[in-house]
């Protein structure tokens, strides 16, 4: 079974709006899987994110998750297999400490204090972190922000990561530093960016959206090296393969 | 720096002091908590022209000061706009009550000047009591006691995303008052006239902020109440504290210090 699943999948921002911003999308998504969704500005990358963690649920055709239909009834099912780290990482921390912070999904599921604290330390080893516990949030860099967002999600025990423009605003250390920690994590990954370079690094399977609807679903070399078809959508080709041609 | 920079600060530093490593930040937020409560009630419970009596009541403050290691300098510098409105407050009972009560070495003494000395005595040490209590004990932590004072979830709830949307909302202010201010040289602040985009602006973008954390609280498992993290309290220090307290705090209610020292001297 996929771990996600989308048939015909439509999305409008409001009912009366005549225009959809995701048409007709169909793709499932195996377990293991590290998957970019690429695409120009507003093509509904990040749309796609929010109805996959039922943000958004005024959606046409059928999305699942782990065979859970992405509706109302469903979303603690499904949020506890499923995470979403933000694109601007203030908006998701919001407790006082890292360990406070990571710890409030695990707390939130109701889990004992000893099992919290196994997960918490867990998550921030995974994430290379542990030196943060303590740490106030307003102290952190950006990149240490987002390794905390990341930690939030992996210690709920989330297997499905949704990462939006995981790598904006990071400077190139804490940028390298991301790209090693996601390669190293099980799991589905489901990442949008306009960060092409990012995507060759983290994702094996590219889907390029282009007008709402899949203009490409492939291997992530083929459509980064495919310059017409990038450019055809808005997109350059990466740094990585323009010094290569 | 910028005032609202500055109040954004200020936030982050009480917190910091909250955390910090220090006798009064292991003690049980119930403790505390319930402590100043009581300390309020009896303070609040003086006649109003017991003034010596009240003034026993400073011993409390000046005793936490010194353990908690609170600098008082800081504490009179981050209040003195309170003390100032609780001084205006209090100036009208001069010009109400003029009724001479007594002379000392000729000068008149007002029923009006008395109740001022006492409301002013009584709302600064309510104020000094609260930053008290807050200088040690996180916002999370006096919710945690709250909650387990049986303090409905819904208002302590309430209480954290207050707290949590206001850092929010002053954020966001200042992002927007620099970005005016670096496009308006020459100008020291926001021109009346765009006060009101301004103000719709920052309320938008505010909400916008808050639904984003509000998303993100529910997409780990929020359901309408903060879980709170048990912390390693020293529990039987917190239950000394709160007894040993609640006697001295009701000895020197009942037994005004100043007038027994006074006697002996």
């Amino acid at each position: 079974m996929s771990r996600i699943e989308l048939q015909h999948l439509m999305f409008r921002y409001k009912r009366q709006q005549p225009e959809y911003v995701l048409k007709d999308l169909c793709m499932s998504v195996e377990d293991g899987q590290s998957v970019g969704i690429i695409g120009p500005n507003g093509v509904g990358k990040s749309t796609l994110l929010k109805i996959l963690t039922g943000l958004l649920l005024e959606y046409e055709g059928k999305a699942c998750v782990d065979g859970f239909a992405v509706q109302k009834q469903n979303l603690d099912q499904i949020r506890k297999k499923l995470g979403y780290v933000f694109q601007d990482s203030d908006s998701q921390l919001f407790m006082n400490t890292v360990y406070e912070d990571v710890a409030f999904g695990p707390l939130n599921y109701g889990m004992k204090e000893d099992e919290v604290k196994m997960r918490v330390e867990k998550a921030l080893c995974q994430t290379r972190i542990e030196n943060l516990a303590d740490r106030q949030i307003y102290r952190l860099s950006g990149g240490e922000k987002k390794l905390v967002s990341i930690a939030g999600i992996l210690a709920i025990g989330s297997d499905i990561l949704l990462m939006d423009e995981p790598s904006a605003a990071l400077d190139p250390s804490n940028r390298e530093n991301l790209i090693e920690i996601i390669r190293d994590l099980k799991g589905v990954k489901i990442i949008a960016s306009h960060d092409l370079d990012f995507i060759y690094d983290t994702c094996e399977r590219t889907v390029l959206l282009s007008g709402g609807r899949i203009a490409f679903d492939g291997d992530t070399k083929e459509v980064l090296r495919n310059r017409e078809l990038l450019e055809a959508n808005g997109l350059r080709l990466p740094l990585s393969f323009r010094f290569m041609n | 720096m910028d005032k609202l920079d500055s109040a954004i600060q200020t936030i982050h530093q009480m917190e910091d002091m909250a955390e910090e490593n220090r006798f009064f930040c292991h003690i049980h937020p119930l403790a505390k908590v319930l402590v100043t409560l009581w300390y309020l009630v009896l303070v609040m419970s003086f006649d109003t022209y017991n003034l010596i009596g009240l003034a026993g009541m400073s011993l409390y403050l000046i005793i936490l000061f010194v353990v908690g290691e609170v600098s008082v300098k800081t504490a009179f510098r981050r209040l003195r706009l309170l003390f100032f409105g609780i001084f205006l407050l209090g100036a009208a009972n001069v010009i109400f009550d003029r009724e001479v009560l007594f002379r000392l070495h000729g000068f008149a003494v007002t029923g009006g000047m008395l109740s001022m000395l006492s409301l002013f005595l009584k709302a600064g040490f309510a104020v000094l009591a609260a930053y008290l209590l807050m200088a040690g004990t996180t916002v999370n932590g006096m919710c945690h006691a709250l909650r387990i004072m049986h303090v409905p979830g819904i208002l302590v709830t309430l209480v954290l995303l207050i707290y949590r949307y206001l850092v929010l909302m002053l954020k966001e202010a200042a992002r927007m008052r620099q970005a005016y201010l670096l496009r308006a040289p020459g100008q020291k602040g926001v021109q009346m006239r765009a006060w009101g985009s301004f103000a719709g602006q920052m309320l938008l973008r505010s909400m916008e902020r808050a639904e984003q954390v509000f998303d993100s609280m529910t997409l780990r498992g929020f359901q309408g109440e903060f879980p709170f993290l048990k912390r390693r309290w020293r529990m039987r220090t917190s239950i000394v504290y709160a007894v040993s307290w609640g006697i001295a705090l009701f000895v020197l209610r009942k037994f005004p210090i100043f007038y027994i020292a006074g006697g002996l001297l």
